[in-house]
């Protein structure tokens, strides 16, 4: 399960996020407010972006490392929601409540993590290959090309089997899956920005390389790059997850919704009579992580339908 | 041969708790249900088999199929019993009654049954007989099974030195085992009172001229230095069965990780109810529930910390509190294989792994042993169903006394102990390992979050990972030497102390082929204890031994558990015997 | 379009190269004696690590050493998996037909509901049907295909009972394993019907649909939308509005001038499906508990068993690859500007 990246972006060779005028500001908040889905996206990022930055105060760390998720003993059998626990525990009794909040901050530091190494190496190679070209240009598209011979998760597993499993290696393995489509991204705004007037001519006065690429190009590229990063947020954090369920991931007991889902698989059958008897094992941190990447999909989904030229006028 | 006070005890603890069981599970059957595919039975378990041949394989997993099912041996243990036999591919029971064996207890006649069949259709002869169990003895893989054997005819529990050198010669193991007419001969090197216990379970027979043809062994008393110590694949048996059991070998996919069984009908008894058997390895406990919920599976095995989500199932019994004659342990490595372990970190101690040596610092050993929370592991990693044990020698044993000291949780002693470990370094480099476990065992998953987390809250510089190696890898890396700490468990191959002392401390032992414990002392003792046929006497060796272990500290001793099994109604015919490694399919239909 | 075709033909050697290499490099991060590994064929060899890392070279040069294994690989030997206990190309000969079976079904149904209802969303834009559409595939986008994957299992197996669990039931098992029956593709359903075996095909079918199910609803919901806004494009392209001036009925004009023309878009795309499928097949096998290639990778990336690791991306980026390859040739048969290049 890769990310979900909007076609017109992700897809090699389509073409790419068109610029946006300044002015066009206005007009993209006006479309975006009439949009009452991506509105409900918005709300639903800034909803988990609350919890994630309040997660010490609704949820208080006990262990030295307020990731890993506290319990009271080991006992095997989930405990439904009640007292103490507000959402139930799973097996050997880590706090659903607690791995929900504090899921969604570790959600966030992952995906930021990621998309922010994913634009770091992008800014390098991308402007090296968009700015100068040739060789560079050549040498690195061609290692893009090699990186998304294969399929993400597939190139993600191997790497963490390399690396050793851990919560770290497991941000690792997705920040080298997802760095190819954020260089191919900013190359081709790199080529198309180089040859602009206003760049010529900065070249023209004898302005230096590096200034040039900092002062003109880099402001004029980063934008389709934060699209980018916002509509791939919800894939990263599945890709995570996904590896965490694996048992390639977090280790258990490490809050990350993946990694509590994982814990849920020995329990969906219930017991005798009642087969539903631990639904709060799945529901909870299945719950949290569908609402999560549903809300960056909306948001996605919104910015597609601004910025993509081919539905404009049509709404 | 009369039984000794200590098996009387053992028997009669093992005996009242079972037989009740298998009577009740008798009558409580459910009716009227009709019988998914009657004759086929399937059994689901989450460990895997290392090999097929009788003579190599030592695990559960893999003894599971290979006996009684498709080789057998020449007696057996009546039923549920522990001390009492029926013939098998003999055709009496030793006793001094009978004068098969000698007034001075060392030497056994078994007379052999005429008429039997291996699968291959060949007729059994006292030939083959003796031709497998000198096999037995000679094969001698390191840490296998043969020293059972050996340790009573030959008085050594290795054909090698310490060196490595064969210590052994062929005649001696002619004069152990031989032919007569029809019977076969052991000649034991000191009376030793449990011998039948292990005849009842090991040395299972196969043609001497089947195995010759594939490249084993022909008997030959020049060539079978040849064939010493091998690896599992060298052997033919490794994945081929010819034995005379009710069941013949109709193919193991390894893939799939599953035996499939097929009955003998030319079995020299009534041929068995069941026309197939297949026993698969699934680790995840809800796929196995789920095709036993569905009628696809007939029997399954799970962990102790598992039971509540088994039970009460619609047309399930489960056979719960089955006593066992074992111990789960803890184990260290003394001689970590760090080249190209990942387990080990860096090999180095430099906070990023641990190094070769780690644990045979004793600070280190007792810093771990003091952190571990016993009590916690029992109550959630066994479900409170066992006892914590006095070391190497457990309860319903010759020798088990209470009185032996454990180790008991204290944060205080652990972290005092560690502050001393590695000349005083360890507490401020810290260290970083994975615990491999079994596969599908929650009880040792349980077990290694336990340990993780004791040992981490002590210093934040102590990190512990753990990860599920399926049983047979696990075999394979431990037989290597790559193993850092980890969980294993220890079942009778036949109820006596010394099946735990060899086991556990020999040098040659089990444990230590696998972990590196040595310690000349423990093998005096142990040798002096086998050829001590006074039980008080014996008794009290085994305590010294125990002190060893305890004050050697090689092993956490964390619990001696019960065990359960949970099956179809349908299923009829079953019984437990805690020297089984597994079911025992002859004597089962489904109906 | 030959010229196409061949010049995409004359990659795939470089494209493997690459591939190859970038596997090779990641194995460099391990230590010599793991990457020894790669080399033993048979256990017996596992102790004689020394003598390996001396035969194939891998204390030479970089270089040298990716010559040595791509030498082996090229042979065909992968190495010994630990996990399956069996060399690593038996290995995946062994698990490859479920997988495949259970992407090939996965993808037959992917691309006939997606294609459909994204087609129909765009038909009926703004209507209800559009919007059931778009709001399912849109929550399908965002449910992992795990949690998606256990809640079928929580409710068809748990709670009705209705499919079996694995992918063949006990009778069917034992059959296929008998001398009668012979296998011919390894794929179930299709050997049933060689076979003449029908209730084997339906054991096979039954045994399909929830991991089938939850394959397919991930990457459903982005082919959905990739066709709904595709076609959106094409319904207002001038030769369409032009056809529905000229009077054509609107199902014709859909099916014979729009619909094609925007599967174009979709099959540029098609690598994203691709990648969604293989990612999807590993996840829904964990969960199944389905005895494919998906997850017997994971059991060894777990264990640690580097062979299979190895063995088991390169047949995932091979499977990658050769499913772009076609996409890119159905898109020079179908593309008007490439056909004519």
């Amino acid at each position: 399960m890769s990310a979900v990246r909007v076609p017109s972006i992700a897809a090699p060779g389509a073409p790419t996020v068109q610029r946006v005028q300044p002015s066009a500001w206005e007009r993209t908040l006006r479309r975006f407010r009439r949009n009452p889905l991506s509105v409900l996206g918005l709300c639903i990022i800034l909803f988990f972006f609350v919890v994630a930055l309040l997660a010490p105060l609704l949820a208080h760390p006990t262990e030295r490392n307020p990731y890993m998720i506290p319990h009271q003993g080991y006992a095997s059998d989930p405990r439904p929601p009640g007292p103490g626990h507000p959402l139930g525990t799973t097996e050997e009794q880590f706090d659903l409540y607690y791995g929900a909040i504090w899921g969604a901050r570790s959600a966030f530091v992952v995906a930021l993590t990621v998309v922010g190494a994913g634009i770091a190496v992008a800014l390098t190679l991308g402007s090296l290959s968009g700015y100068y070209g040739g060789w560079i240009d050549e040498a690195v598209m061609r290692v893009t090309d090699i990186f998304l011979a294969f399929p993400g998760l597939i190139l993600a597993v191997v790497i963490v089997a390399v690396l050793g499993q851990s919560a770290r290696n497991a941000v690792i393995a997705i920040a080298v899956v997802a760095w190819p489509t954020y260089t191919r991204l900013l190359r081709a705004e790199f080529l198309r920005v180089r040859d602009m007037e206003y760049v010529q001519a900065a070249r023209a006065m004898g302005v230096g390389d590096f200034f040039i690429i900092i002062r003109h190009v880099l402001p004029n590229t980063i934008y389709p790059i934060i699209i980018l990063a916002s509509l791939d947020m919800g894939g990263i954090v599945i890709n995570f997850a996904a590896l965490s369920f694996l048992g390639l991931g977090a280790p258990p007991g490490y809050a990350d919704w993946g990694q509590l889902i994982s814990l849920s698989h020995n329990w969906i059958l219930g017991t005798a009579g009642d087969p539903f008897q631990y639904w709060y094992t799945l529901l909870v941190p299945g719950v949290a992580i569908f609402l999560f990447v549903l809300g960056w999909n909306l948001l996605g989904d919104a910015f597609q339908d601004i910025f993509d030229p081919r539905q404009r006028g049509s709404v | 041969m009369r039984m000794r006070p200590w098996s009387i005890r053992i028997t009669a603890v093992l005996v009242a708790a079972i037989v009740p069981l298998s009577l009740g599970a008798l009558v409580a059957r459910g009716a009227g249900e009709p019988v998914r595919n009657p004759d086929t039975f399937v059994e689901l378990q989450f460990g895997d088999v290392t090999s097929l041949d009788p003579d190599l394989a030592y695990d559960i997993y893999s003894a599971e199929p290979i006996w009684p099912n498709v080789y057998e041996t020449l007696i057996i243990y009546s039923g549920s019993s522990l001390d009492k036999f029926s013939p098998m591919l003999a055709t009496e029971v030793p006793s001094l009654q009978n004068g098969l064996i000698s007034k001075d207890g060392l030497t056994y006649t078994f007379p052999i049954r005429q008429g039997v069949h291996f699968h291959d259709g060949s007729i059994m002869t006292p030939d083959d007989v003796v031709y497998s169990f000198r096999r037995f003895l000679l094969q001698d893989q390191a840490g296998g099974p043969a020293w059972l054997l050996l340790s009573p005819l030959l008085g050594v529990d290795s054909t090698r030195d310490k060196q490595g050198k064969i210590q052994v010669t062929f005649d001696q193991v002619q004069k152990a085992v031989y032919a007569q007419g029809n019977n076969v001969v052991f000649h034991l090197k000191r009376p030793f009172a449990p011998f039948l216990t292990i005849m009842a379970a090991w040395g299972g027979v196969m043609p001497r001229k089947w195995a010759a043809a594939h490249n084993d062994w022909d008997g030959g008393a020049t060539t079978w230095q040849k064939y010493n110590n091998p690896k599992n694949e060298d052997r033919y048996q490794f994945d081929h069965m010819n034995g005379t059991g009710p069941f013949m070998l109709e193919q193991w996919d390894r893939q799939n990780k599953e035996v499939i069984l097929v009955r003998n009908d030319h079995y020299w008894r009534q041929p068995a109810r069941l026309r197939r058997v297949i026993i698969k390895s699934v680790t995840e406990l809800a796929a196995r529930r789920l095709q036993l919920q569905q009628g696809d599976a007939d029997l399954i095995v799970a962990s102790l910390n598992e039971q509540s989500q088994l039970r009460g199932l619609p047309n399930t019994v489960m056979q719960a509190k089955l006593p066992q004659i074992a111990v789960q342990t803890l184990q260290f490595n003394f001689k970590i294989n760090t080249e190209g372990n990942p387990d080990a970190g860096s090999g180095k101690l430099d906070g990023q792994g641990i190094p070769s040596d780690f644990f045979a610092d004793i600070h280190v050993r007792r810093g771990f042993a003091y952190a571990f929370d016993y009590a916690q592991n029992l109550s959630s990693a066994y479900a409170g169903q066992g006892i914590l044990p006095h070391g190497p020698i457990v309860q319903g044993l010759l020798g088990y006394d209470a009185s032996v000291p454990t180790y008991t949780t204290s944060r205080d002693k652990a972290i005092a102990e560690f502050k001393e470990a590695q000349g005083g370094k360890l507490w401020d480099t810290g260290f970083k390992f994975t615990v491999p476990y079994t596969a599908g065992n929650t009880a040792r998953q349980v077990g290694a979050t336990i340990l993780r987390d004791d040992v981490q809250a002590l210093n934040p510089k102590f990190q512990i990972n753990f990860r599920p190696v399926p049983a047979s890898a696990l075999n394979d890396l431990l037989f290597s030497h790559k193993g850092t700490m980890y969980f294993l468990g220890w079942f009778a191959d036949y109820p006596d102390p010394h099946d735990f002392a060899q086991p556990f401390l020999s040098a040659n032992g089990y444990f230590p082929v696998r972990g590196g414990y040595n310690n000349p002392e423990a093998d005096r003792l142990i040798d002096q204890a086998v050829g001590t046929a006074d039980p008080a006497k014996r008794a009290s060796i085994y305590k010294q031994i125990s002190m060893l272990a305890y004050n050697d500290l090689p092993y956490l001793f964390l619990v001696q558990p019960t065990t359960y099994y949970t099956m179809r109604t349908w299923v009829h015919g079953w019984y437990y015997n805690p020297i089984f490694p597994g079911q025992y399919y002859y004597t089962l239909y489904k109906q | 379009m030959s010229r196409f075709i061949a010049r995409r033909l004359l990659l795939l050697p470089f494209v493997a190269l690459g591939v190859t290499a970038l596997i090779f490099s990641l194995l460099q991060l391990l230590t010599p004696a793991m990457r020894a590994s790669l080399y033993i064929t048979d256990p017996k060899q596992l102790n004689a690590l020394p003598d390996i890392i001396r035969k194939y070279h891998l204390d030479q040069p970089v270089y040298v050493q990716y010559w040595e294994w791509l030498r082996q690989v090229l042979h065909g030997d992968l190495g010994w998996s630990e996990t399956a206990r069996e060399p690593v190309l038996a290995a995946i000969r062994g698990y490859f037909p479920a997988t495949f079976e259970l992407a090939l079904y996965s993808f037959v149904c992917i691309l006939v509901l997606g294609i459909w209802l994204g087609t129909l969303s765009a038909v009926q834009k703004d209507k209800i049907v559009d919007h059931v559409s778009r709001s399912t595939s849109i929550s399908g986008a965002s449910l992992p295909t795990f949690v998606w994957g256990l809640v079928l299992l929580m409710v068809f197996y748990g709670h009705f009972g209705w499919f079996p669990p694995g992918r063949i039931g006990l009778d069917a098992d034992l059959f296929v394993r008998s001398p009668q029956f012979h296998p011919y593709t390894g794929l179930l359903t299709i050997d049933a019907l060689l076979n003449g075996q029908w209730w084997l095909l339906w054991d096979a079918l039954r045994h399909l649909v929830l991991p089938v199910a939850t394959l397919t609803y991930f990457i459903t919901a982005t082919l959905v939308r990739i066709t709904r806004s595709s076609m959106l494009e094409t319904l207002r392209a001038d030769y369409v509005r032009t056809a529905e001036a000229k009077g054509l009925p609107r199902d014709v004009v859909v099916d014979k001038h729009a619909r094609r023309n925007a599967l174009i878009p979709v099959i540029t795309l098609a690598s994203l499906l691709f990648v969604g499928l293989l990612s999807g097949v590993v996840i829904t096998e964990t969960v199944f508990n389905w005895p494919g290639i998906g997850r017997w990778g994971v059991t060894a990336s777990q264990q640690l068993d580097i062979p299979a690791v190895t063995g088991f991306a390169l047949i995932f980026a091979g499977m990658l690859v050769l499913g772009n390859l076609c996409a890119d040739v159905l898109y020079a048969v179908v593309d008007p500007r490439i056909r004519l290049q």
